[in-house]
């Protein structure tokens, strides 16, 4: 008797051969995709995982009998080598009698229908995967948004795609398709299931960084922490070209009570009720209401848990950078994700505080903002007045504010070496400073101050008399931190370092290259130079004032230097001239040969 | 700089609390409101060039002067503020007595429309104690205005130049006023002006009575002394209430915006002095 091994690849027909969906960008470990399946799928069960995913997450969901639907043959043959069971076609090869505990259509339903057969269209794919979820099962859908933060700031219009993958464009004009999260809801609940708990997706839909409850992020519009998750992920990719700032345009969603309709896409939660149980199966409470994947690749995913008592981080602690960690000892800061396990604190983050007061020129909030930050800080110092671990990082885009309560965010980066508290605090309002000027914020200070002159302005303002060799400092601080953090190497620290220095209130700011920060930039610019214009010219004119005065002045003394009184007068002080010349001399002669040791000195 | 920047040797207290020594301070990159003002900050009539820094007293003033389209305005406070930070160590004055009385005073190129003697009248049946009148420098000078008021009884005095053009600026002006200021009970004047703000800062109970004394061409345009009266009625009259004449001149004067030594470096454009930008 033999046994056949049965094909790992099936192929029912309707296959792309010649195709590959699979995300050119993909997350350690799956990202929170990932970590959300990982939380809904139990031991044992069978999942179906439709349209390309991200090989990671199949290795991800080991702990179950995994079956992949994909059009095209090459990524089936991925996924195959992962260890799964594989269907290759549209969603016409399905096999009819099968149902599934879990059927995830992370990646949207556009990519599962193929260029082969006939079209299904939206909902026939739909009501085709909910035929496939068995009763007291689950379909996880992710339907993209129209109008997310990625389409407004995007350089391209959606409706000129013409890459390959766009034989067919789908968009907001297709009544076929659901464009919002009501539209979704409904279609599901037509198709025969119970919608329930729903994710906002940020900042890329193929891709996100960001899950957040979407009830949750409509609900808490000031929190700090969806504030700083937000501004995080959309902020993150600095080679972009953009029409404007994603990271502003999410921020300013959130407050406006939009985080979740503006988000670029959706991961929909809808549950199909077991035949006979009145139970209702989709009141999970046990998600989380945030996961977010930030930092150093290898981190994991960072969940946030309601509880009781408020939120509570939770990481799984992810895998440890091996590689990195004989040198760990070397950089100045680094991610110690064990840190993240307390209470998430309440309150605003401090940025968005500090950026509202100066917009409204609010010089008393700001005071009252920055002499708390500064206070704060110093009593977390050490004996010796430095700071060390998370306070020595805690800049305004990692510390909210409760009241007059000041907390660390996350605390799980650390400086690993201690930093005077003063240039803890420079470097936190250096940041800021470029923030506001390269940003274009209108702030209540001249458009002369530099970078290095607001932030020592902003330290005046919170009561410190900074110095600019403290600001520098601050500055090379930056430079070593930022570069550990991002895992940069000896030149790109040198390199980073020369950039920071050069920052300018007219360049646009660092990040994603955006049309608008750019105009902007250069509309300071365009300021600048009107304002020297002005200041030339009225110097100019006052230089031709004062040289007439000066002349006036000239004919006056040789006019009384002809006289008699003058000259009697002048041979009688010659003496005390002559001393007052050789005293000039001898302190001359003092100062150089001071000036001269003390190079010297140094050198030693 | 502009040569405003001077009056009253403003530039000299700024540069003193800036750690600059009491030499020839060195230029400010900007404009520094130089007295107590209802409209933009600035001296109307003064060539002033456009988008230079407005460093201005209050944050009203700073709206204000945003609203008639100065831009780069920024609130720093007054330089009487900043003298007060200077000599806030001063022995207390053993006794502080009588009135200093401020008659309202143009410049140079004003004339005043009034009459002393019935000012005089009004004081004398007025203050309480011994007057001190301090005069302008112009109206010092004027032998016959100078003899009505000591004829009155009255003690004379005048802080001193505010200079024109550079010359002949007293750097210690205000700190002569402070002085005098802190040896009174109570600060007057004709008119709501700098100096009463700068006495009720130095701690004096302010009174503003008696005819305002209007000049020959005042420039309307921010409302004049009609408007004073209409938005500070509370700092007008014999005798105010004191407790809303310090919170008002602490807003005036801008107190709680003053900076620190390096910020205002940083806000004057001081920060990166050459050796040479100091004269002894």
């Amino acid at each position: 008797m033999t046994t056949e091994t049965p094909p790992r690849v099936a192929l029912p027909g309707g296959e792309m051969l010649a195709w590959s969906d699979l995300p050119e960008r993909r997350l350690a470990e799956g990202g929170p995709l990932a970590a959300l399946l990982a939380r809904l799928v139990p031991a044992g069960a069978r999942v179906l995982l439709v349209g390309p995913h991200d090989p990671a997450l199949v290795a991800r969901l080991a702990h179950a009998a995994v079956t992949c639907l994909l059009r095209s043959h090459p990524d089936g043959v991925v996924l195959a080598d992962r260890g799964a069971r594989v269907v290759v076609g549209g969603p016409a090869g399905l096999p009819a009698d099968e149902q599934w505990d879990m059927v995830v259509a992370a990646a949207g339903l556009d990519a599962v229908e193929s260029v082969e057969g006939d079209r299904l269209g939206w909902d026939g794919v739909l009501a085709r995967l909910v035929a496939a979820v068995a009763p007291g099962g689950t379909l996880l859908l992710r339907v993209d948004n129209p109008l997310g933060v990625h389409r407004l700031v995007a350089a391209s219009p959606w409706y000129a795609d013409r890459s390959d993958r766009a034989w067919s464009v789908g968009g907001v004009l297709d009544a076929g398709r659901p464009a919002n999260q009501a539209q979704a809801r409904a279609r599901l609940a037509g198709a025969g299931l119970r919608p329930g708990a729903g994710f906002a997706a940020y900042p890329d839909p193929d891709a996100p960084t960001v899950l957040v409850d979407a009830d949750e992020l409509d609900r808490r519009t000031t929190s700090g922490l969806f504030d700083a998750m937000l501004h995080g992920a959309c902020a993150g990719d600095r080679e972009a070209t953009v029409l404007q700032d994603p990271a502003r345009l999410a921020v300013d969603a959130l407050h406006a009570g939009l985080g979740s309709t503006l988000a670029p896409s959706w991961l929909l939660l809808a549950h199909r009720p077991a035949t006979g149980t009145a139970a209702d199966p989709g009141g999970r409470t046990d998600l989380p209401v945030a996961l977010v994947q930030t930092g150093p690749p290898g981190v994991g995913v960072v969940e946030v848990h309601a509880g009781a008592g408020g939120w509570r981080w939770w990481a799984s602690g992810g895998t440890p950078r091996s590689e990195a960690a004989p040198f760990a000892s070397r950089e100045v800061a680094h991610r110690d994700v064990a840190a993240l396990h307390g209470p998430v604190p309440e309150g605003r983050l401090l940025r968005t505080l500090l950026l509202d007061a100066c917009l409204r020129r609010d010089l008393h909030t700001l005071r009252h903002l920055l002499r708390g930050y500064a206070t704060w800080l110093g009593t977390q110092a050490e004996a010796d007045g430095r700071l060390a671990g998370a306070t020595a990082l805690a800049g305004t885009d990692n510390v909210v504010v409760d009241g007059d309560e000041f907390a660390v965010l996350d605390p799980s980066w650390r400086a690993t070496a201690p930093l005077e508290l003063d240039v803890a605090l420079a470097r936190s309002l250096w940041r800021f400073a470029a923030v506001l000027l390269t940003g274009g914020y209108a702030h209540p200070w001249t458009s002369t101050l530099d970078v290095a002159g607001l932030t020592v302005v902003l330290g005046g303002v919170a009561g410190r008399d900074l110095s600019r060799a403290t600001v520098a400092a601050a500055v090379e601080a930056e430079a070593a931190i930022t570069a550990a953090l991002r895992g940069l190497d000896a030149e790109g620290r040198v390199r980073l370092a020369d950039e920071l220095r050069a920052v300018s209130p007219t360049d646009p700011p660092a990040g994603p290259h955006s049309y608008q920060q750019l105009r902007e930039a250069w509309l300071r610019q365009r300021e600048e130079m009107t304002r020297l214009s002005a200041l030339l010219k009225w110097t100019e004119e006052l230089l031709t004032s004062r040289e007439r005065a000066l002349r006036r002045a000239d004919a006056t003394i040789n006019l009384l230097s002809g006289s008699l009184s003058y000259r009697v007068g002048r041979l009688a002080i010659t003496p005390a001239r002559l001393a007052k010349r050789g005293a000039r001399a001898a302190k001359r002669r003092a100062t150089a040969a001071l000036n001269q040791r003390r190079p010297e000195q140094e050198q030693q | 700089m502009h040569h405003a920047n001077h009056f009253y040797g403003h530039a000299h207290v700024l540069a003193r609390y800036c750690g600059l020594g009491e030499g020839h301070p060195p230029r400010i990159n900007g404009y520094v409101q130089h007295g107590w003002n209802i409209g933009d900050g600035l001296a109307p009539g003064h060539p002033y060039a456009d988008r230079t820094p407005s460093l201005l007293w209050s944050e009203q003033t700073r709206r204000r002067a945003w609203s008639v389209g100065r831009r780069n305005v920024v609130t720093i406070g007054a330089p009487f503020a900043y003298l007060l930070d200077l000599r806030r160590d001063d022995p207390p004055e053993p006794r502080r007595e009588g009135t200093i009385w401020y008659p309202f005073h143009g410049w140079e190129g004003q004339h005043v429309k009034g009459d002393h003697k019935e000012l005089i009248a009004r004081i004398r049946a007025t203050e309480p104690g011994p007057v001190t009148v301090c005069l302008y420098w112009h109206e010092y000078g004027m032998r016959r205005v100078r003899r009505l008021y000591e004829n009155a009884g009255f003690r004379v005095i005048c802080h001193g130049y505010r200079g024109h053009w550079w010359k002949d600026t007293d750097p210690f002006f205000l700190d002569k006023q402070l002085t005098e200021l802190r040896r009174h009970r109570r600060v007057a004047s004709n008119r709501l002006t700098s100096a009463i703000f700068y006495g009720i800062a130095a701690g004096c109970e302010p009174a503003v009575y008696g005819d305002p004394m209007i000049l020959s061409d005042e420039d309307p345009t921010f409302g004049g002394t009609a408007r004073i009266r209409r938005q500070w009625p509370e700092l007008h009259g014999e005798s105010v209430d004191q407790a809303t004449a310090v919170e008002i001149a602490r807003a005036e004067l801008g107190t709680d915006h003053r900076c620190t030594p390096a910020e205002l470096r940083e806000l004057l454009g001081w920060a990166n002095l050459q050796e040479d930008d100091v004269d002894d």
